[in-house]
């Protein structure tokens, strides 16, 4: 067969056709930006939180690495070096700790760092200065300066405590850099010269065994980076089989947990997968609607290239080409806007989630790139995938049909119509039952838009800022610890002197501690019964442990200590709280849960007020109390830890202080005496805002800011997804009308010909609008009531802080600008038709 | 009486080179009760003689008088208004509303217009055209003669002061453009209803009671009715 070389003729004939539009491919080239602003503004915000949040895990994990051999010789180091499949290989030699009384609320290590990229990978290189080269120098971040009470200035002295191995000496370093510290990092490195190491903590020559070296004094930390973080368990797992093969010398190996959002499994997938699905239906959506406008216009010249002997194939090979002409002008400046806007919304999207590096928020350049590629990528998919039914149908098109194109054939089943009356809206209801299907996909894209704004509307009016605070917060002020993981003191935070403190301060009406520490329960009798039929039911809804550590009759217990006046604060499921009792010191408030299933109410109740139960703290003593009632410890005053199987027991200040030795509280709650909230707060601010301050201050005003500025994220979010569904709603209707009085331009003229005036044209397509209009306000009106009532009520129960109210106003609220829609953009397609002359129009078919 | 009058009618499409003159001072007479057809090759002007005559297009210059008004002094609105009173179109395809049944093709005008229909009169064109068995059909159940039939049933139902046929039988094969063009010849005299007809057809033509022929633009013969 021939290949015929028409490919240079057949892109001329696409560039020519565009010349002769130049209005379409202005409306053509904007609705592919728009998509591509859509997809790029996606992108750019799902990008800054994917990697906002993995910036801020690596900062919690302490390190940039992919992955890292522990404890290994300078051997391993020149072994993983050499190996072709990593790059970025650093080490450092672990020394030791400070150990200085001023650093208790940290951990800080002292390594020697094997180059500079090795300090920045830990995000610990010097900002100021440089790593240390002699004995006696060191470098810190500015959280050990400050805990020091030392100033950020080279040269200072700072007497440091070491221990290295099993033995504490002090020695005086001056400091050669620092950082700016990270308060969410496990531990602060302080950076030695490797003149240090080598003097105090030699590198053994005995490789590191687990669980019989127990010094890891002078051993090696080896981080690497792959190539991309893909399947980076499975890497490592193939780079130790490289490098050890089977010998049993194989190393400690750590995976950085930060990329484990790369490690991707089925439900986000799926669920990735079904966004991006409904983003590209989105795109979809706007740009076929177009290009079928597009088709229809000009299908009559289609038929004419085809009477002239232009292939099908070719026909469809033009309109592709003019599908990649529009991408190639509308593509880079959405990519630019897109972007541009993305970077808008990530900043009030991250504030809310409570990410605070403001560094992370910012895009990488070569994240922007990324981005660009996909959505460009993504724009030119969408739009090839949205011209493939509008390239067949030119295709596909006989000359003599595309002569006379009339859109809509009228079902041949119907062979009679009865008589009735004539007019503007007689004819535009007829004209609305001749392409069903059309009318349905327009009633639905535009109901979609409504319904989802009154879903919106309806969920973000149930929010009830009181409850959703009451779960956040009791009383004015709660000062409480800050979220810290890494620090298995981070519920003792509040010390003797705060409390003393908060005590002697000015214009309170209340301050009342919560000391907490962890506890067992021993279960016996009664109590023991009732978790064995528990246990039995639910067996297989947790791990085993679970139910085997409940089998030796023990469970889990938060033990609350807490003054008298909080007891006004508790609101018990059984029993009455009985302050005389209580006072006796002989009683405790109990309350148990198990989060592996739901459980039906009433069911995690082992204790019955009554009841024996005996008490052990973790640190110290035990004893036996009688439950007075079953309440839980309010969240916001909780240590808001939960074990699968455990409880609260909640016993007088007193009680908790002959159990344990520790004097540490957990929270405080602080009431304001009226109109003193300023005073207090200010007083309060004391404690919190210094720079060693080991507790921060939770108010009720910071949790109203907080929310509301949830809200407005919700807003944003959902109003930008509204906004765009709108527009799709508004673009079908558009492509409806549109392609209906372009298909019907012959007719039109026939009628207008026949006596018809323009304003009684006008009328009847306007009507024809209206009908839509009716249509989707009965449709959305029904769907949206339905929703309301039996999903999002539902859910309304679920959720503490949701106070249902039924409304469908935003579906009222729009139909004044769906009926301005429906009445304009009709009467101003035909004006566009009119510009040819009648004759003209009648002449379209020969 | 002359029901149409024409005053040197000018049409000229296109300016400079591409001026094109399509129709150069024709002047024209159409007696009430009158059936004449106009004959001219391709390109002759004869389209555009019928559109002028219809109000469906505006001249370069010159007038056209229907029933004594000059159709071109009103605004393209009153224009359409006096079209649907005073003028019936056939065309060549047809061109009937899909949506509407044969009668409610016949009636659109008048409906158009908001007056009652004359039941007695419609019925009556109706029955003449046989159309009176298939009232209630949509236009795509109908063949091209009922069609056409049903387009003539319409531009006769608001007794128009003339009737204007632009190719009527184009469409249809020549049985059934003997038997439509009969049935217009017979109900125009019944009614005594002015037509003007365009045709290419010489056989055609010879049916009308006047022949006007028209050759690049120029009237040649039969513009005034043979006294």
């Amino acid at each position: 067969m021939n290949k015929v070389n028409n490919r240079r003729v057949i892109r001329q004939l696409a560039f020519r056709e565009l010349k002769n539009s130049r209005r379409m491919n202005v409306v053509v080239v904007l609705s592919i930006m728009l998509t591509c602003i859509l997809f790029t503004a996606l992108a750019t915000v799902g990008g800054g939180l994917v990697n906002s949040v993995q910036q801020e895990t690596m900062r919690q994990v302490g390190g940039s690495s992919m992955a890292g051999l522990k404890y290994v010789l300078p051997e391993d180091y020149e072994k993983v070096a050499a190996d072709s499949a990593v790059r970025n290989v650093n080490y450092r030699i672990i020394v030791g700790q400070l150990v200085n009384g001023e650093l208790r609320d940290f951990s800080a290590e002292v390594n020697c760092a094997g180059s500079p990229d090795a300090a920045k990978t830990m995000f610990s290189a010097p900002t100021t200065g440089r790593l240390p080269e002699a004995e006696n120098e060191i470098a810190v971040s500015t959280i050990v300066l400050d805990a020091f009470a030392l100033p950020h200035e080279l040269g200072v002295v700072i007497p440091a405590v070491i221990n290295v191995g099993d033995q504490d000496f002090s020695q005086d370093f001056i400091l050669c850099g620092f950082w700016e510290g990270e308060k969410i990092s496990p531990a602060q490195q302080c950076w030695v010269s490797r003149q240090f190491a080598d003097k105090y903590a030699p590198t053994p020559s005995e490789r590191y065994q687990q669980f019989e070296t127990m010094d890891i004094t002078g051993y090696w930390q080896v981080d690497f980076d792959y190539r991309n973080s893909w399947n980076i368990e499975g890497k490592t797992v193939a780079l130790l089989q490289r490098l050890y093969g089977d010998s049993d010398e194989i190393p400690d190996v750590g995976v950085n947990w930060a990329f484990s959002t790369s490690t991707v499994d089925g439900e986000s997938v799926a669920s990735a997968a079904i966004l991006l699905l409904l983003i590209f239906a989105a795109g979809y959506l706007i740009i076929f609607n177009i290009f079928h406008i597009n088709i229809s216009a000009n299908i009559r010249s289609y038929g004419l290239l085809k009477t002239i002997g232009t292939t099908a194939k070719q026909i469809r090979r033009m309109v592709r080409t003019q599908a990649l002409i529009y991408c190639a002008a509308g593509i880079p400046p959405g990519l630019i806007c897109g972007i541009l806007t993305g970077r808008l919304l990530t900043g009030p999207i991250l504030e809310t989630t409570n990410i605070h590096l403001s560094s992370s928020a910012s895009v990488s350049g070569r994240l922007i790139v990324l981005i660009a590629l996909f959505s460009a990528g993504f724009t030119l998919v969408t739009v090839l995938v949205s011209c493939r039914k509008p390239c067949r149908i030119a295709g596909s098109v006989s000359p003599i049909e595309a002569l006379r194109y009339n859109e809509t054939v009228i079902a041949p089943k119907a062979e009679s119509k009865k008589t009735g009356r004539i007019s503007e809206r007689v004819l535009a209801r007829n004209n609305m039952m001749r392409s069903k299907k059309k009318t349905v996909i327009v009633v639905l894209s535009l109901s979609l838009s409504l319904v989802l704004l009154n879903l919106l509307f309806t969920a973000l009016r149930c929010f009830d800022m009181d409850s959703y605070i009451s779960n956040l917060i009791v009383g004015d002020f709660v000062l409480t610890h800050e979220d810290n993981y890494n620090d298995a003191n981070e519920l003792f935070k509040v010390t003797e002197d705060d409390v003393a403190y908060l005590k002697s301060m000015d214009g309170t009406a209340e301050v009342d501690p919560v000391y907490f520490q962890w506890g067992t329960l021993s279960m016996d009798g009664e109590p023991k019964h009732r978790l064995e039929q528990f246990c039995e039911k639910y067996r297989g809804s947790a791990p085993d442990e679970v139910f085997e550590f409940a089998a030796k009759n023990e469970v889990d217990a938060d033990i609350y200590g807490i003054p008298d006046p909080l007891l006004k604060k508790m609101e018990p499921e059984q029993g009455t709280i009985d302050l005389e009792k209580w006072k006796t010191g002989n009683y405790a408030i109990v309350w148990m849960h198990y989060v592996g299933a739901e459980t039906e109410p009433g069911e995690t109740d082992f204790y019955l007020p009554g009841d024996k139960l005996t008490v052990a703290a973790l640190d110290g003593g035990t004893k036996e109390f009688e439950v007075l009632a079953v309440c839980a410890m309010p969240y916001p005053l909780s240590s808001q830890r939960y074990s699968y199987l455990g409880g609260h027991v909640i016993i007088p200040e007193s009680e908790y202080f002959a159990l344990t030795d520790n004097r540490n509280a957990m929270k405080v709650m602080v009431n304001a005496a009226e109109n003193r909230y300023d005073d207090v707060e200010r007083q309060l601010r004391v404690l919190t805002d210094n720079p060693g301050a080991h507790v921060i201050l939770k108010s009720k005003q910071t949790y109203a800011e907080e929310y509301g500025a949830f809200l407005n994220m919700l807003r944003l979010v959902g109003g930008t997804l509204c906004g765009i569904l709108a527009l799709i709603g508004i673009l079908n209707f558009v492509n409806a009308v549109v392609t209906s009085i372009i298909s019907r331009k012959r007719e039109f003229a026939m009628m207008h010909a026949v006596g018809m005036t323009g304003r009684q044209l006008r009328a009847m397509l306007s009507w024809e609008g209206v009908c839509y209009v009716l249509l989707t306000t009965v449709c959305a009106l029904t769907v949206s009531a339905l929703l309301s009532w039996f999903l999002l009520r539902r859910f309304a129960e679920e959720m503490f802080f949701f106070r249902y109210h039924f409304t469908l106003l935003p579906v009222l609220l729009g139909l004044p600008v769906l009926l301005i829609f429906s009445v304009v953009i009709p009467a101003a397609a035909y004006r566009i038709i009119c510009r040819d002359s009648i004759v003209d129009r009648l002449r379209e078919n020969g | 009486m002359d029901v149409l009058r024409t005053e040197a009618l000018t049409k000229i499409y296109g300016t400079g080179e591409n001026k094109v003159t399509a129709l150069e001072d024709a002047v024209l007479r159409v007696k009430q009760g009158e059936f004449a057809a106009i004959v001219g090759t391709s390109g002759s002007g004869k389209s555009t003689l019928l559109h002028l005559l219809g109000g469906l297009d505006r001249p370069t210059s010159g007038k056209v008088f229907v029933d004594g008004k000059d159709i071109f002094s009103l605004k393209d609105e009153a224009l359409t208004i006096f079209r649907r009173r005073r003028i019936g179109f056939v065309f060549q395809s047809f061109n009937l509303v899909p949506t509407l049944n044969v009668y409610e093709n016949i009636v659109f005008p008048i409906r158009l217009d908001g007056n009652a229909v004359d039941e007695r009169f419609v019925g009556e064109v109706m029955q003449m055209l046989g159309l009176d068995k298939m009232k209630e059909r949509l236009p795509n159940q109908l063949s091209g003669g009922q069609q056409q039939r049903v387009a003539i049933a319409r531009a006769l139902a608001s007794k128009p002061a003339i009737v204007l046929a632009d190719e009527p039988t184009g469409n249809l094969d020549s049985r059934t453009s003997q038997d439509v063009l009969s049935l217009l010849k017979v109900t125009g005299q019944k009614f005594s209803q002015t037509i003007v007809m365009i045709t290419h057809n010489e056989a055609i033509a010879q049916m009308a009671d006047r022949i006007i022929r028209i050759e690049d633009g120029r009237i040649v013969k039969g513009g005034e009715p043979d006294e």
